[in-house]
Formats: structure tokens, C-alpha cells, sequence
């Protein structure tokens, strides 16, 4: 009873690092295996709505790597075999990004046999 | 810095190992991690989790970062134990965190650094450790089995010094909410020990926590524990 909340909150945290690391490195394959294949994902980017995990991916790898980010984890809410995480990322950078740009996000998890996956993603990109 | 001879090392020997490595800059991921005694996958997550201060080189295509010792052990120390010689204040005139790339990071560090000492003391039992957390004229609110706890924050610190060390409890920052000048904090603190049986039998606790900035630093204004049948959690 008393680990389960820290076994679950660590594996939250561990899978919220593989999109961090994914973020990072400008590598959609190390953000791949944190997401549920039917994991949808919603935001702006400028005015225009993007949508699907395939534009996040997209993005991600034609961005390319972005060192300086910095992820803090705001809040990990946890209820039996779902989660909200909200991730605060600033000092974005690559390609597509420009410089030193703060993304807030809200990810909604789902406890799988193989581990927590993200079932969802919305961001906001602070322009 | 010459906290590893001051009697403020957190961790056995934790200042020792600066013998093998003069340099005062970790440049990897590989030597924070040694540092630390830890892998490489958890001070990437402490980074995350727990304002691990990290830093970064800007190259072309290469992800390099870098930490200060100076950084990661007052980041430790205050992680772990609050030095009764080391004021709040003098905590915070350390260098800083990288205050730098963003003014929400800044923040949101700050307040671990402030949670961590009220970490520090509930795990040393000792009241005193986590008071230069607190403002003085902060409050707590709560029920301990069946029994209402209300009024100065005096009652923790005493509570904390008559519960003594709790060494395994396992902290967690469920919600960390800024707003400008005052914030919510979310804990949940699990594994509590020691004297804790006697009064709450092995039960957990949650504490939320609300911090207010004041000329810029950042206390406890208000604490409310509460102990149920899952866990302690308190803000």
C-alpha cells in the first residue's frame, strides 16, 4: 500500500523523461515507446491547430537537438491506473523552435502491463 | 566551498570524493552520476523532479552538460539535511541556480530548495532543521487520528522533535503551483517511522503547503497535514 504511490509516481517520472530525453536529443524514437500508439496530441503551433502524435514526431526529429531545455514537473496527479502530469519546458532550441522558448504541457497517462504510457498530450507553446 | 570540512556533509563521505576529481566542473552526465553515486537515468530524472542543477553547453549538434560541485552539493545538502549553521539565508546567498535561462525555473527551484528543508527536518526529527522554512507566523491544520491540530507551527517543530528521525521517508512533489509572489506545494511523504507508530500507526501522511514569497525568499506560510488510511499528504 505505502510503495505502491512511489512505485507509480517513479514510473510516471521515468516515462516522462524518455519525451524529455526524446525532446533533448531531437529523437522521436527515444519518445516512441513513452507514448500508447493510439495516443492523441493537440496544440498551436502558431495559429494553426496541429493534432496527431505523427506531427509531434515529425516535429521533433525535423527540429533536431535541443541541449539547453530544462524540464521541471509541476504536478504528477495520480489516480489508480491514470495519471496528469503538467511539465513545464523551457529553453527550447533547433530547427524549428528558434531560441529560448517555453512549451507548457499537460500529458494524461494510462497504467499499462509494460508501464505508464502517455494517452494523451496538449501543449502550449509560449511564443 | 569548504562545506565537506564544515560538519554540513550530507551523505557519509560525500565530500571526500572531490579528492579524485580537482576540478570543480562535472562535465558529463557519466561524472554527475558518479558524483552522486547514482545512475545516469536518475540525476537526469532528479533534474526533472528535483531541480538538479545541470547545465548546458550550447554546441551544434552535441547535447553537453556540465553541473558545479559548489551546486550539486548545496543542492544535496539541502536535499537531504538542513545545516543547523547554515541560515536560510545563507543558503540562498549561495550561488545560484542558474537563475538565468527562465524566471519560472528560478522559482520553481526555490521552493524545492525550501520544501527540501522541511524535508530535511521531518527525516532528521528535528524541529529546528526545517524552522528557517517556515514564516514565523505560519499555521497548520490537520487531523491526526481523530485528533484535530490546529493553530502556530510550532506544533510541528515540536511535533517533528518528539517523533525523532524518520530516516526512510520517501518524499514526492505531487503539485508544485506558482502564482507570481505565492505558491501550493503538494507532498506526499511516505515511510514515516520512528515514534510515528505510537500515535499514527504506519500510517503515511499528505501535506500540502502554501508558500509566499517574502522579499524574495520563500517560506511556509501554511501547512495541513492530514493521515488516512492510504497515505500522509500535506500543503
Amino acid at each position: 500500500m505505502t510503495n505502491e504511490y512511489l512505485t507509480d509516481y517513479d514510473a510516471i517520472v521515468k516515462t516522462m523523461q524518455m519525451y524529455i530525453d526524446g525532446s533533448r536529443q531531437g529523437k522521436s524514437g527515444l519518445m516512441r515507446p513513452a507514448f500508447h500508439p493510439d495516443a492523441s496530441f493537440f496544440g498551436y503551433a502558431g495559429e494553426q491547430p496541429a493534432t496527431g502524435t505523427k506531427f509531434l514526431f515529425d516535429w521533433i526529429d525535423k527540429n533536431g537537438p535541443a541541449p539547453k531545455i530544462e524540464a521541471r514537473i509541476v504536478s504528477v496527479d495520480i489516480l489508480d491506473s491514470i495519471a496528469v502530469v503538467r511539465l513545464e519546458v523551457a529553453g527550447w532550441s533547433g530547427n524549428l523552435a528558434g531560441l529560448g522558448v517555453r512549451m507548457s504541457d499537460l500529458f494524461t497517462l494510462l497504467k499499462m502491463p509494460d508501464g505508464w504510457k502517455i494517452i494523451q498530450k496538449a501543449f502550449h507553446w509560449h511564443a | 566551498m569548504s562545506a565537506a570540512s564544515g560538519g554540513i556533509v550530507s551523505r557519509g563521505d560525500f565530500g571526500m570524493r572531490l579528492q579524485n576529481t580537482p576540478q570543480k566542473t562535472l562535465e558529463s552526465w557519466k561524472q554527475i552520476a558518479a558524483y552522486l553515486e547514482r545512475s545516469e537515468r536518475t540525476v537526469r530524472r532528479w533534474e526533472a523532479s528535483e531541480g538538479l542543477p545541470v547545465h548546458r553547453r550550447e554546441h551544434e549538434k552535441q547535447d553537453t552538460v556540465f553541473a558545479y560541485k559548489h551546486e550539486i552539493e548545496a543542492w544535496n545538502r539541502l536535499r537531504t539535511k538542513c545545516p543547523p549553521d547554515l541560515s536560510i539565508d545563507e543558503v540562498e546567498s549561495l550561488p545560484t541556480v542558474k537563475p538565468a535561462t527562465n524566471a519560472y525555473l528560478a522559482e520553481h527551484d526555490a521552493i524545492t530548495r525550501t520544501m527540501h528543508c522541511y524535508i530535511a527536518g521531518a527525516r532528521a526529527g528535528d524541529g529546528e532543521l526545517m524552522r528557517p522554512a517556515f514564516h514565523p507566523s505560519a499555521t497548520i491544520s490537520g487531523y491526526c487520528q481523530g485528533v484535530e491540530y490546529n493553530g502556530s507551527v510550532e506544533h510541528v517543530f515540536q511535533w517533528i522533535t518528539a517523533n525523532g528521525p524518520a530516516p526512510n521517508i520517501s518524499p514526492r512533489f505531487a503539485r508544485i503551483e506558482i502564482i507570481e509572489t505565492i505558491a501550493v506545494v503538494h507532498l506526499e511523504v511516505q515511510r514515516w517511522s520512528a515514534n510515528w507508530p505510537v500515535r499514527m500507526p504506519g500510517r503515511p501522511t499528505y501535506s500540502p503547503c502554501s508558500n509566499a514569497t517574502a522579499s524574495g525568499r520563500l517560506r511556509t506560510s501554511c501547512s495541513i497535514g492530514t493521515t488516512n488510511s492510504g497515505r500522509p499528504s500535506e500543503y
